[in-house]
């Protein structure tokens, strides 16, 4: 019995090479996207599960907010007092840990006998790092590894990299030039899925502010491992009491500030402060792409459905005969899912052999470090046979009912009705709609992803070269600027404290001239050098750029001595009640350095353009710069690049070369962005494939049983186009409805999705009337075979099978 | 064996009855040879198909090997209809999917009829028709005169007491016509299988035992030969 459910199945696939081709690779491509997506999304949620501590650990977020600011400031860098003190005082935390970014400005150099290394991931780090966090030792001891200063801990794969098959535990490592720091242990890699990424991690107790505890200027992370049954909430309420109470005396008048904390698994996904370790993700696309994964899935099964259910006409002679032979409802019910169970399994195979195939690709592009190793029996086996069950059943299930219910006289006559046809075209509709949405949003994030990339942001990063030289003193600095600057090629050189495309240190203005002495106003700031406006094309609007004048007021080593002169923005004078020319000449202070406003610029964008423009203020202060800036010409870069790199190796040739250019840099800070659009544009791809193989399908059904009516109307002397337009208009009609129905939506969703830029594009009509023009075409270019097909028929053969 | 009282069968077009068949009444005894004729229209088709069970009347009782089977529940009727009646139809009706030997084996495989017992039964069938070169061919690959001997094979392999046909020689030339008259005689003789047929071919009509004429729903005339 069984096997002539089988057999008949099979036969009839078959024998129907055209539909049973299209059915499944549809299927196969919606299963394979479906798995892709699914691997990305559980890649996603177990995000810093595998800690044995991960429910325990908090992370603690630094707020604060002064009068005269527009918004509060959220960020995860916190004071180095924080770990201490909260440690001590609150009943409820076990343990915390202080982590700092030792590679955050520039990347360290490492050197182990003659093996020089630019290491990009090194962290420092409290000695209760390996107690809260609990990475497995290779070798070392876990308890000691991080209790002594200069000590450091590898990760295997750097250990190798370094040490070979040697036992690491014992050796010296050079670290940036200076420090000799000794290996204490060796521990597994970190895995992709960990918000705290390292290949090395050094104790935190070479850092001086180490032992100094301060509530202002923070600079590191930090985690709090809870005590058992400890909550987040109560910790937090006596963290902000301590805040208040005794630390009351420390708080600039005004000035509002409080504690968070986040529990460890909620920072991937689900934070919104700034300067973390990593950027963290946004739970809205792990929705959006759930979303689109069970979509993609549904739409290759209505393709399946609607086949099916189009050839009923076609199978309800064969119904007929069966029940007339004695078949029972559920005997064809069986036979039916029989069919559809046979699709599905194929499906699943080859879109499994698909993704497999399709993997290294995706995880590259998704931008996550995705491993075959994410494949794991354990999900992978029910998943699958989850998925089969599902969607043998979603495209077996109504069509078996359906066919199975037909009466054997009036089906024996030949033709069946199709009176499912209005179901038939709603899911075609329903696939459409889709297409069109997803056709739309691409449209619109290419568009924006331009448009922020062109747009112009009040700096001209073009041909912008940027040198990591973290911290490097400035005389050091002069000498190399000197060598470069009588190279070919090169316009200009400067040194600024950050990138000045995200400028991040977070300051404060006070003393400001005719406000009142609690005045204050937080304000992002950075110390640059003499040339940093004009390097980059930043327009001023009053005053004038620094002179060596100022230059020399700020070179002496006292800070009390110096004179300070600032260069603030548009939207700084603005906060301040001042317009650019009466700003000129105004005393203000910027965390104690007091000093006059030498010029205004026209506002230019220093951060993200998520965020509109803030209050920035430059000003010229020599101590510490981590980026050199030069500008060069367009011609010959290759060249110039060349030179400034022999002139480097000549000046340090223990300091292997980094650069790269400014606007690479800003481009990388829109990479969530341009992966986004990335995703967006392959499932585009994948349901408007899927969508157009349904309605090719429906085409040659559609066709087939319209043979006689164009027959008829071609002896009546229809045209070639007559018929073609007739025949296409109804796949047409439907089109337009999905269209009609896909935009508004696709309108709503992309309004939200642009609120996130301050600089966005404006939707505009042609973006909606191009996808419906691009929908339409490839519509039309699917059905048009089908149509054409028809349209040249021999009107005698078509009357004849009657 | 058979027993029609005041069948009827009438649809509504645009509020008015339409008769398709008119307050029949008819008696079969087991053995009989019937053949029905009748123009177009007339309802011959309807009445084979309400005796075959395949299709209900509107009114009028229906007695079947002494079943009121206008009393029956559709699973009693199935279970009647699949061990008692053999449909044989002008288009042979074969499932293009499978071979001739599957073709025959369908139906009883819908009556759960062991796989052993379906070999030797078919084997059989096959033997007698002179088929059993064919077996493995589909049914594209034979001829009208060669698909109508599988149909009507496939409505005897679960040996039924009536065979029903409709204009079973209406796509065969006149040679494979008469051939499957033949066989149909010798059935009706030998093995004693009823047989009703619904014929346009006065010359086939005469191979029956009686022939009854339709026109307009209702039983025109009836004589035996």
């Amino acid at each position: 019995m069984i096997k002539t459910y089988f057999k008949t199945a099979w036969r009839y696939l078959l024998n129907n090479k055209t539909t049973t081709l299209i059915s499944i690779a549809g299927l196969a491509v919606g299963i394979c996207c479906f798995l892709l997506l699914t691997t990305y999304l559980l890649n996603e949620l177990r995000y810093d599960r595998f800690y044995p501590n991960a429910d325990r650990i908090v992370r603690v977020g630094n707020n604060y907010k002064t009068i005269n600011d527009n918004q509060e400031t959220n960020s995860a860098v916190t004071p180095t007092a924080v770990v201490p003190v909260f440690k001590r005082q609150i009943a409820g935390i076990e343990d915390g840990v202080r982590i700092y970014n030792y590679s955050g400005y520039k990347p360290v150099t490492v050197q182990y006998k003659d093996d020089l290394f630019n290491e990009k991931k090194v962290l420092l780090a409290d000695d209760s790092f390996f107690k809260i966090f609990g990475f497995k030792f290779l070798a070392g001891n876990a308890a000691s590894a991080l209790s002594t200063p200069g000590s450091l801990v590898l990760t295997a794969s750097t250990a190798k990299k370094y040490f070979g098959n040697d036992n690491p535990v014992g050796k010296i490592l050079k670290v940036n030039q200076t420090n000799n720091m000794m290996v204490t242990g060796v521990i597994e890699d970190v895995p992709a899925y960990s918000q705290i990424k390292f290949d090395m991690l050094g104790s935190y107790s070479m850092l001086d502010r180490s032992k100094v505890l301060k509530w202002d200027s923070g600079n590191d992370y930090s985690y709090f491992l809870l005590k058992p049954g400890a909550a987040a909430t109560s910790v937090q309420q006596k963290m902000n009491l301590y805040l208040t109470d005794v630390l009351k005396s420390q708080q600039k008048p005004g000035r509002h500030a409080w504690f968070t904390l986040e529990k460890l698994t909620d920072v991937h996904l689900h934070s919104s402060l700034s300067n973390g370790l990593e950027p963290s993700g946004n739970i809205k696309y792990i929705y959006i792409l759930s979303f689109v994964a069970v979509i993609l899935l549904v739409l290759a099964c209505i393709n399946f459905l609607n086949l099916v259910t189009a050839r009923a006409a076609e199978r309800a002679h064969e119904i007929g005969v069966r029940k007339v032979m004695g078949a029972q409802r559920k005997q064809l019910f069986i036979q039916f899912i029989t069919e559809a169970g046979l699709i599905t399994l194929a499906s699943l195979l080859i879109g499994l052999a698909l993704a497999y195939l399709a993997f290294p690709a995706f995880s590259n592009f998704a931008g996550s470090q995705l491993g075959l190793s994410t494949w794991r029996f354990t999900w992978l086996a029910p998943l699958l046979s989850g998925l089969f069950i599902t969607v043998t059943l979603l495209t077996g299930a109504y069509p078996a009912l359906y066919l199975s219910a037909f009466k054997p006289v009036t089906n024996m006559k030949g033709h069946g009705s199709s009176k499912n046809g209005n179901l038939r075209k709603g899911l075609v509709v329903l696939q459409f709609v889709v297409s069109v949405f997803f056709i739309i949003c691409t449209l619109i994030v290419g568009h924006q992803l331009r448009y922020i990339q062109s747009m112009d942001t009040g700096i001209n990063r073009s041909q912008v070269l940027v040198m990591d030289i973290g911290g490097m003193p400035f005389n050091k600095i002069e000498t190399f600027k000197n060598a470069i600057s009588t190279q070919p090629g090169i316009k200009s050189t400067t040194a600024s404290y950050d990138s000045p495309v995200q400028i991040k240190g977070g300051y404060t203005i006070t003393q400001a001239e005719g406000k009142s002495p609690d005045y204050s106003l937080s304000i992002t700031g950075i110390p640059v050098e003499r040339g940093f406006v004009n390097t980059l094309g930043i327009k001023l609007l009053q005053g004038s750029d620094y002179t060596p004048a100022d230059e020399k007021q700020v070179m002496t080593d006292t800070f009390a001595n110096r004179k300070y002169s600032f260069i603030i923005n548009e939207t700084a004078a603005r906060a301040l009640g001042w317009k650019p020319e009466q700003a000129i000449g105004k005393r203000i202070g910027v965390n104690g350095r007091i000093g006059k406003v030498k010029a205004v610029t026209r506002d230019f964008n220093f951060a993200s353009l998520h965020k509109s423009i803030t209050p920035v203020v430059l000003f010229a202060e020599y101590d510490w710069f981590s980026k050199l800036l030069i500008k060069t010409s367009a011609g010959n870069l290759q060249n110039t690049l060349t030179g400034i790199k022999q002139t480097w190796k000549s000046f340090y040739p223990n300091t292997p070369f980094e650069a790269h250019f400014l606007d690479q840099e800003f481009d990388e800070m829109y990479q969530n962005e341009q992966r986004t659009g990335g995703i967006l544009n392959i499932f585009t791809a994948v349901t408007v494939f899927i969508s157009c193989l349904g309605l090719f399908g429906l085409a040659i059904f559609t066709t087939k049983q319209r043979f006689k009516e164009v027959s008829i109307r071609k002896v009546l002397g229809a045209s070639v186009s007559n018929i073609v337009a007739l025949v296409s208009s109804d796949f047409l009609k439907l089109v337009f409805t999905a269209i009609i129905i896909a935009s508004p939506l696709a309108w709503y969703a992309m309004n939200r999705w642009l609120q996130d830029f301050a600089y966005r594009i404006t939707l505009s009509w042609w973006i909606f009337v191009l996808s419906a023009v691009l929908t339409v075409l490839l519509a039309f270019i699917t059905v048009s075979y089908q149509t054409l097909r028809a349209a040249l028929i021999n009107p005698v053969k078509g009357l004849r099978s009657e | 064996m058979l027993s029609l009282k005041n069948i009827s069968k009438h649809y509504n077009v645009g509020g008015n009855k339409t008769f398709v068949l008119n307050k029949i009444d008819l008696d079969v005894d087991a053995g009989e040879f019937i053949s029905i004729m009748g123009p177009s229209g007339s309802g011959k088709s309807t009445l084979l198909n309400i005796i075959g069970l395949l299709d209900e009347p509107s009114e009028g009782y229906h007695y079947f090997l002494g079943e009121a089977i206008h009393n029956l529940k559709e699973k009693q009727r199935s279970a009647l209809y699949k061990s008692n009646i053999g449909f044989v139809f002008q288009a042979y009706h074969l499932i293009d999917e499978l071979t001739v030997y599957e073709n025959i084996e369908t139906p009883l495989i819908y009556q759960d009829v062991k796989s052993s017992e379906r070999k030797a039964l078919v084997a059989d069938i096959l033997d007698r028709f002179q088929i059993v070169g064919k077996k493995d061919l589909f049914p594209a690959q034979l001829s009208g005169g060669q698909q109508q001997l599988v149909g009507i094979a496939r409505a005897l392999i679960t040996k039924p007491k009536l065979l029903l046909a409709d204009e079973p020689t209406g796509n065969l030339n006149s040679k494979q016509g008469e051939d499957i008259m033949e066989l149909f005689r010798k059935l009706n003789k030998e093995d004693g299988v009823t047989i009703i047929q619904v014929t346009h071919s006065e010359k086939n009509a005469e191979f029956g035992s009686r022939i009854i004429n339709l026109l307009d729903g209702k039983i025109d005339s009836s004589r035996n030969i």
